[in-house]
């Protein structure tokens, strides 16, 4: 097991004593919510002819710290063991297919409490506040905005200044570029920031900057994010544009383009959505084009069933088209 | 499976027996209302948050107290009211809830004040095609200074929908006064019930 993973098993068991702990229990639990959160996931990737499972068991908790006149912050931690069977490509977190491994998510404190001109300060493991991942969360879902393939990492150690302010938002973050080490790899760093409007209106509109080097790959991207609602209908988008020297010519340019339409019925237990992605890259001849459907129905508060097909329209110049289908079902206790 | 794999187990197995509070999105995607209680009491300095939750025997209660309802599932869970604090002096509450309509969940953020009376409301979501007219002090008249016995007063006897002399009021919104009359009193109901004795030690 890896020391950090360590670490937080031993936070992890620290809490679950602190619960148990009658003289504790009503300072701890108050303000405390917290869910034991289990999915299975099946993919069956037909390019590769594979077929894979990931199970995920974990422990989701959000606590409010609060003094006699007000609220001083809040903290998110997100445990979860995570077990893949015969799942390729091995994603970094993993050493084989079927490989188990304790997984931090979230896992910070955002300071709230100070006067109304300050931001607010977040520190530990989050999302990178990064188009439109910033404002729609897709952590444990289907549903992805390709954070991760578009910046190194989806998640990284770091600090952020955060705060909402009458029209706007803002989020601007320095991190560690180690992604689940909270340390600098080989000179390992990013710098990422998003300004939009505010995120529950029905248009949005953000602009997100990132610098970073991770895993030795220089990365610069600028975005665009846009949302708009009308009735239980919803149509977004994303255009990043930027540069990368992952490749052995050096810095190359980039493009990733976005657009969602979905449609939830009105009580929002049925929610449908279609992406259409274009990523074009300079050292390619032609630009990936892909399109994703997706459905999830939430029976209750605990459980939902979500199902995506993924599929590539162009001829790839090497290799199978992508073809990726999922299914997952997750409780939420 | 190792011995600490088998100790997590047994852990998770025993929370599992623990009464569950649990919210259908991840935590890490919660947000509060931050924007619409600056606008609700400009002059607060600070918030002072109270978590409770809302169960199944809560759910009951409602149904009892406004026969015909029921809490859509996301109003299930933890949920917080906001207490809006100019430094140690309260100045009112603040809390966030859902009501199903025709344009999917209309999320209200209500401003109530010490004696439990809808002080004032935005809305955090509401993609009626009729929001602007909801917004305008005619319609929020309807509702602002009433506490949860005058608001009952206004329902017809459906128990669903305001009566038509409210209804004549709504410049033309009926559907989304039905909406927010539905949801200002289960706010009301809920804020008496789980947070109130909180609030009597403020």
């Amino acid at each position: 097991m890896k020391p950090l993973s360590s670490i937080f098993v031993g936070l992890f068991l620290t809490f679950v004593l602190l619960t148990w702990s009658v003289h504790c229990y009503a300072t701890f639990t108050q303000n405390l919510r917290w869910s034991i959160d289990g999915s299975a996931r099946l993919n069956h990737n037909q390019a590769l002819d594979n077929t894979s499972r990931i199970y995920a068991l974990g422990l989701d908790t959000h606590k409010v710290f609060t003094y006699a006149n007000g609220d001083i912050g809040y903290g998110v931690a997100q445990v979860y063991w995570t077990k893949l069977s015969n799942h390729i490509p091995v994603p970094f977190l993993f050493t084989s297919k079927d490989d188990s491994e304790f997984i931090i998510r979230e896992a910070h404190l955002n300071f709230t409490a100070g006067p109304n001109w300050l931001p607010n300060v977040r520190v530990g493991h989050f999302t990178l506040p990064f188009g439109l991942e910033e404002s729609i969360d897709t952590n444990g879902r289907l549903l992805d905005y390709y954070h991760g393939k578009n910046l190194g990492t989806k998640l990284d150690w770091g600090l952020s200044l955060n705060k909402v302010i009458r029209q706007i938002e803002y989020n601007v973050s320095y991190t560690l570029g180690g992604k689940d080490k909270a340390k600098s790899v080989d000179g390992s760093y990013a710098v990422t920031g998003r300004i939009g409007s505010l995120s529950h209106l029905d248009f949005v509109l953000g602009l997100s900057i990132f610098d970073g080097k991770i895993d030795n790959v220089s990365r610069q991207r600028l975005a665009l994010d846009w949302q708009y609602y009308w009735g239980t209908w919803g149509l977004l988008g994303e255009l990043a544009l930027g540069k990368d020297n992952k490749q052995p010519q050096g810095w190359q340019n980039e493009k990733y383009n976005l657009v969602e339409l979905n449609k939830s019925a009105v009580n929002e237990q049925l929610k449908l959505y279609g992406q259409f992605i274009i990523r074009d890259k300079e050292f390619q001849a032609s630009a990936n084009k892909l399109i994703n459907i997706g459905f999830s129905y939430q029976f209750n508060t605990q459980l939902e069933f979500s199902m995506s097909g993924g599929l590539q329209i162009n001829s790839p110049a090497s290799g199978k088209k992508q073809q990726l289908a999922r299914a997952q079902i997750r409780y939420r206790y | 499976m190792n011995k600490l794999h088998m100790v997590l187990a047994l852990t998770l197995l025993v929370l599992l027996l623990l009464p569950g509070k649990v919210n259908a999105i991840a935590y890490c995607s919660l947000r509060d209302p931050v924007a619409q209680i600056a606008q609700l009491y400009p002059q607060k300095t600070n918030q002072l948050s109270i978590v409770k939750t809302v169960d199944d025997n809560i759910r009951s209660q409602v149904q009892v107290a406004l026969p015909s309802n029921d809490l859509h599932f996301s109003e299930l869970g933890r949920h917080t009211l906001y207490i809006a604090m100019l430094g140690k002096q309260p100045l009112g509450y603040v809390h966030v809830r859902s009501e199903q309509s025709d344009w999917g969940l209309v999320e209200i953020v209500w401003a109530i004040d010490k004696d439990l009376r809808i002080s004032n409301f935005v809305f955090q979501r509401c993609r009626s095609p009729k929001k602007k007219i909801a917004q305008k002090s005619d319609f929020k008249a309807i509702f602002i200074g009433k506490n949860y016995r005058e608001l009952k007063a206004l329902l017809s006897a459906d128990g669903i929908t305001a009566k038509k002399s409210v209804l004549n009021n709504a410049q033309g919104a009926a559907e989304l006064a039905n909406v927010v009359l539905m949801c200002a009193l289960k706010t009301l109901l809920l804020t008496e019930m789980l947070w109130g004795e909180d609030l009597e030690k403020l």
